[in-house]
């Protein structure tokens, strides 16, 4: 009779300890979800993956259609440097003038301030042995008589380069007599490059080409 | 005696067998748990990616440059559409290592400007962006910075406006 006891006493105590880390046997209410509910949230997840593959898919394919290989230009006006660049590459870094930030006053009033414009411009035209007609300001800087509008004195040949990329409203990229001014502010709105750089901009650079300008 | 050694026997088989069946269900449920955190990281990285494309999508059709700032890479770009405008490097301070900066989107709320150039970004109380830390810091110390060189962050300082929205990628 103590054997017996003895006996269900170890087969009680073995269950337990072989039932205790399964808790459906061991009736634990806090059971895990059943086989099946995984399965059908698995099912969901995949659902939701594959749509959002899907749009994702769509959203890169509407923004691939928006790139152009296209060369532009970006014009740091507050480091100096222009670069054209083509899709993630960068083709050219060139050191350049721009506005020179100051005020020229004339004493009947009128004003000029030297500042590069900002913004998204585009090449409007391109010219060779680019010629100078001299404004009003260049001569109210210099204290000169201003001449009248047509005046053969305002044409001044040789200053601008070998080439000028026009960007509209009087502003033009061309060139320097003042290289050695590169990379700051000197200029009265236009952006200056070097012989070199300018000649590559006039190779690469075709009318309709976008100039970003900040 | 023998009877009891049989019942014994039984029992235990019973018990064994028993607990095979749902080792085999445990091997399952662990395989489809797997499978579930698997197919969570997905959805996740999905989310982000999708988060980064709408962003694109949306500052295409504005008219503002916005930055885009990598993290992992330490590098970021300025861009205007669709047409990057610069591409510059950063050093991060200590705590971007930390996942303090959560990726997204940040919106620039205040331009500082402070002597010797010591400029400051801010994007709300997420990120700053700098040169070098003005003498008196305005900023908690706690707070997420880059830090660029100088000739970058002068082009970038006046480059955006307030309101110009930055991308965090990680």
């Amino acid at each position: 009779m103590q054997t017996t006891k003895k006996t269900i006493l170890v087969i009680l105590l073995f269950s337990c300890c072989i039932m205790a880390p399964f808790p459906v046997w061991a009736g634990d209410a806090a059971a895990p979800a059943t086989i099946d509910a995984l399965k059908d949230k698995i099912l969901a997840m995949e659902q939701e993956a594959a749509v959002l593959e899907e749009e994702n898919r769509g959203m890169m394919k509407m923004l691939k259609e928006m790139e152009d290989d296209d060369v532009y230009l970006v014009v740091d006006t507050e480091s100096n440097r222009l670069t054209m660049r083509k899709g993630k590459t960068i083709l050219l870094t060139a050191v350049v003038g721009t506005g020179s930030r100051q005020f020229v006053k004339e004493e009947t009033g009128r004003n000029w301030y030297f500042e590069t414009p900002t913004g998204s411009l585009t090449v409007l035209g391109k010219e060779r042995n680019p010629v100078w007609i001299r404004p009003d300001w260049s001569y109210v800087e210099e204290n000169m008589p201003v001449p009248p509008e047509n005046d053969p004195d305002r044409i001044v040949r040789g200053v601008l380069g070998k080439y000028a990329l026009i960007l509209g409203n009087g502003y033009k990229i061309h060139g320097t007599k003042y290289t050695e001014l590169l990379g700051t502010h000197f200029t009265h709105g236009c952006i200056s490059v070097g012989d070199k750089d300018l000649e590559t901009l006039y190779r690469s650079v075709k009318i309709g080409t976008k100039v970003y300008i900040y | 005696m023998k009877s009891k050694a049989a019942c014994l026997l039984l029992l235990l088989s019973l018990l064994f067998m028993g607990m095979d069946g749902n080792g085999q269900e445990q091997d399952e449920r662990n395989e489809l748990l797997e499978q579930q955190n698997v197919l969570k990281e997905k959805i996740e990285t999905l989310r982000r990616e999708q988060d980064f494309l709408l962003f694109e999508r949306a500052l295409y059709a504005t008219d503002s440059k916005y930055l885009i700032i990598n993290l992992g890479a330490k590098r970021g770009q300025l861009k205007y559409k669709n047409r990057v405008l610069k591409d510059f490097r950063f050093t991060g301070s200590a705590n971007l290592a930390k996942d303090a900066l959560k990726p997204g989107t940040v919106t620039l709320t205040k331009k500082r400007e402070y002597p010797g150039q010591r400029h400051v970004l801010f994007f709300g109380r997420s990120l700053v962006i700098q040169w070098k830390p003005p003498a008196s810091s305005p900023y908690a110390e706690n707070i997420s910075r880059i830090s660029l060189s100088k000739r970058d962050f002068q082009s970038i300082f006046y480059a955006i406006e307030k309101g110009a929205k930055a991308y965090i990628m990680r």
